[in-house]
């Protein structure tokens, strides 16, 4: 299980650590092989910065390329940290309507993509309708990209809130931005969610998720039977696929210390209009 | 006498080698037909164990360098020559092309918001290797004598990317001996007007192309081996279900019976698929890198795997062709370059964002 | 009559063995939609669980997209009909939807309701704004009634 520390991760989603309270003997143990670059750590945050796996893809030359103009957008707009489950507002130009803008706020279900194709989606129920809109990260339209809250899910990806009751997926449009203080980890939110009864859209029975509460009373025996059929317990222990979906090590060293210097800026830049805007916001409230 | 004789004819047998290997090929498949034109020298060659000391090897690799930096300072023929002296532009005159390396694709958005597809091309250490004027130039050689045909264009040789020369033939060396320069991987023959020639050593740069040009690449597409007719032609096959067996994705019918019993040349068949020069024609120029000489066109139909070679040359079609003077010859290699071009289409990565004003 | 006879043969509990993918949730011929906006015989419908039915949809692919004129059918009377929302997967910054709604028009292209009461995207004042004609359907007045914009 030692790979599974060192797991480099690109195209595979974020996957959520598991708490540390349940294994709290095991603390001195995780020492070694934690206390590794620290630059690695922004894999999490920047997980598009790592090129696609295939090797039919890669070119050392075009990687920087397309790195370098991520980082020229990025001076542009801030673009923060965010998660699968976390709460976004994007503010986008309209083109369709001249001269205005057109605000979205929603639950971020997915992220994927390497490079500038990179994608995240938000889901939202506004006047009793499921909603759900597709943004590329680096598209020059986006006027602002702003985190309500932080925070983390269970699963990797949240299409099964489509299935879910609505309440699951509401948030209202004028929501204010929570803030957490400075240096505390992302938050893991624990919360399962209830699903509709079926049809459904995809067979979460099939899926290992671990968001969801009530899947069980909506099984048949059959569910059960072919759930049993199709698992593919071995899949964790398969070396050779991990390799395939990741990059190694040596690689995403060479890359993050290539922008490390700029993001760090971008960090720091961010930091100060954090603190800026918590002198600011009581203001506001009063007048 | 006699044993002289004996050591002779055994000295002689003992250099004799059994050279024969036996290549195994499927019966129906031929490659492509080739000539190779006359200038062509062969460049592979047997590697072969040179048993040199560790010494001896660090003393080529220097030698090595030491071509390279010579190559690297060896200035452009072009700066001697003042800018009066070269020929202008006229519509009909042909330029020199350039050898790129396909080196990916990504995204890039327009003024409009509209997101855009690029494939980035990469010019790596092109040189003017030879120059045939047309009066020279006689790529048919006919057992038969032909009347005299009048040339326009001559032939201009281009390679990219430099090797090391104890990989490649001595013939092939002595083709970039000449120029002074080590030899390239890829040689490539482009057809110039007398006008547009190049001294030899010339270097060319991805600037030879401006920004908002249309050009054409030639290349080889993707390689996909042995496919059926639904690959391959995309035909539609039979179908899955309803009694139908063993036909599902067969061709069928190959041709009528009666007078024309027999298959027509040129009947899609099952083959092999790929690997086939192809052009594609009227590729926009949006953006040009002067630092490592990388070329973004618009969209994704550039023949060939990422890393595959192509060739660049200005578009042949009438609507697309130069409205004002290129770069004629070529661009001298200028200290003063901007890093980037963009095409006024294009919304720069630097600039800020789009936002539509009311009109 | 059909469907209550299939759902006593195999229970809804039971999955069907036929399909595995995710499927295209394209708008076409006979696909059930959702009214919503509040013209008499829309909400009748819909409150009844009849939802209209397509029988036309005038395009050269017979495939509904985003801002399309359809012809339904709903509560015995043909009616048309523009989509306002669709469940197939969508371009980027289109929103996609959960259900397939659509807005009754008459034939001039004015809606028959007074109000929509759901959010429309705004890639339909584009889309609206190309196919209306100077002399023939209006069908920028649907967006006069929308109350929301994503």
């Amino acid at each position: 299980m030692i790979f599974l520390e060192f797991r480099a991760l690109s195209t595979l989603p974020e996957r959520v650590e598991e708490p540390p309270q349940e294994e709290p003997k095991e603390v001195p143990q995780r020492r070694g092989p934690k206390s590794t670059n620290p630059i690695l750590e922004h894999r999490h945050i920047y997980p598009e910065f790592l090129p696609d796996p295939n090797p039919k893809w890669r070119n050392s030359l075009r990687e920087k390329m397309e790195r370098a103009d991520m980082l020229k957008r990025r001076q542009q707009i801030d673009i923060p940290e965010f998660y699968v489950g976390s709460i976004l507002a994007v503010t986008i130009a309209d083109p369709h309507a001249q001269g205005k803008t057109n605000k979205f706020v929603g639950i971020c279900i997915e992220r994927k993509g390497c490079g500038l194709r990179a994608e995240f989606t938000l889901r939202n129920v506004v006047d009793h309708q499921g909603l759900e809109v597709r943004y590329d990260l680096y598209d020059p339209t986006i006027d602002k990209i702003q985190v309500l809250r932080l925070e983390k899910r269970l699963d990797d990806k949240l299409f099964y809130l489509r299935d879910a009751l609505p309440e699951y997926s509401t948030f209202p449009l004028d929501m204010d931005p929570e803030i957490l203080p400075e240096g505390t980890p992302v938050p893991v939110n624990p919360l399962k969610v209830k699903l509709k009864p079926k049809p459904w859209l995809e067979r979460w029975e099939r899926q290992e998720l671990k968001g969801i509460a009530n899947i069980e009373q909506y099984l048949t025996t059959t569910n059960r039977l072919n759930r049993k059929l199709r698992q593919t317990p071995w899949e964790k222990f398969d070396l050779m696929k991990q390799y395939r979906k990741t990059i190694p090590m040596e690689e995403q060293s060479d890359i993050w210390s290539e922008v490390n210097n700029q993001l760090q800026q971008l960090q720091m830049a961010r930091k100060k209009m954090a603190r800026k805007r918590t002198f600011t916001a009581p203001k506001t409230q009063l007048g | 006498m006699s044993t002289n004789n004996l050591k002779l004819l055994c000295t002689k047998f003992n250099n004799l080698k059994i050279n024969y290997v036996i290549t195994r090929t499927a019966s129906n498949w031929k490659p492509p037909k080739y000539r190779p034109p006359y200038w062509y020298m062969p460049k592979e060659r047997v590697l072969t164990e040179d048993n040199l000391t560790q010494d001896n090897r660090m003393f080529i690799k220097e030698i090595i360098q030491d071509k390279l930096q010579a190559q690297a300072a060896m200035e452009s023929p072009l700066e001697n020559i003042s800018q009066t002296e070269t020929m202008q532009w006229t519509p009909g005159k042909k330029r020199v092309g350039l050898i790129a390396r396909k080196i990916g694709n990504y995204p890039m958005w327009d003024k409009d918001g509209k997101k855009v597809l690029t494939t980035l091309l990469q010019v790596i250490d092109n040189h003017v290797i030879k120059y045939i004027p047309p009066e020279n130039f006689k790529p048919m050689i006919h057992k038969v004598k032909q009347p005299q045909e009048h040339r326009r264009l001559g032939c201009m040789l281009v390679g990219a990317e430099n090797i090391d020369p104890s990989t490649v033939t001595k013939d092939y060396c002595g083709l970039f001996n000449s120029v002074g320069m080590l030899p390239k991987r890829h040689l490539c023959r482009f057809m110039v007007s007398p006008e547009a020639a190049l001294p030899t050593g010339t270097p060319l740069y991805a600037t030879h192309f401006r920004v908002g040009d249309h050009i054409d690449v030639r290349a080889k597409t993707i390689d996909r081996g042995f496919q059926g007719v639904m690959k391959r032609w995309g035909f539609k096959g039979m179908p899955a279900s309803h009694g139908v067996t063993k036909t599902h994705r067969r061709p069928g019918n190959i041709g009528a019976g009666g007078e024309k019993a027999r298959v027509w040349p040129g009947t899609k068949m099952p083959g092999n698929m790929g690997n086939r020069w192809r052009i594609t024609r009227g590729v926009k120029i949006l953006r040009i890198n002067t630092k490592h000489n990388i070329i973004w066109t618009l969209g994704v139909a550039i023949p060939g795997e990422t890393g595959a070679m192509c060739y660049l040359f200005d578009t042949v079609l009438p609507l697309k062709k130069h409205k004002t003077s290129p770069p004629f010859p070529t661009q001298p290699p200028l200290d003063n370059l901007p890093l980037e071009y963009y095409d006024d289409s294009i919304h720069e990565f630097e600039s800020p964002t789009i936002s539509f004003e009311e009109i | 009559m059909f469907k209550s006879l299939i759902t006593k043969l195999c229970p809804s509990q039971l999955t069907c063995g036929f399909h595995t993918t995710a499927c295209l949730n394209e708008v076409r011929l006979l696909t059930r939609l959702r009214v919503v906006d509040n013209s008499e015989i829309g909400m009748r419908a819909m409150a009844e669980g009849k939802p209209p039915k397509i029988i036309c949809v005038y395009n050269k692919k017979r495939v509904g997209f985003i801002g399309d004129r359809v012809m339904v059918a709903i509560k015995g009377q043909k009616k048309k009909g523009i989509l306002v929302g669709l469940k197939q997967i969508q371009n980027v910054k289109v929103p996609k939807f959960d259900s397939n709604n659509i807005v009754l028009i008459d034939d001039n292209g004015t809606p028959l309701g007074t109000r929509i009461h759901v959010p429309i995207p705004t890639i339909l004042r584009t889309i609206l704004k190309e196919r209306t004609h100077a002399k023939g359907a209006d069908y920028t007045k649907l967006l006069a009634i929308a109350t929301r914009f994503v």
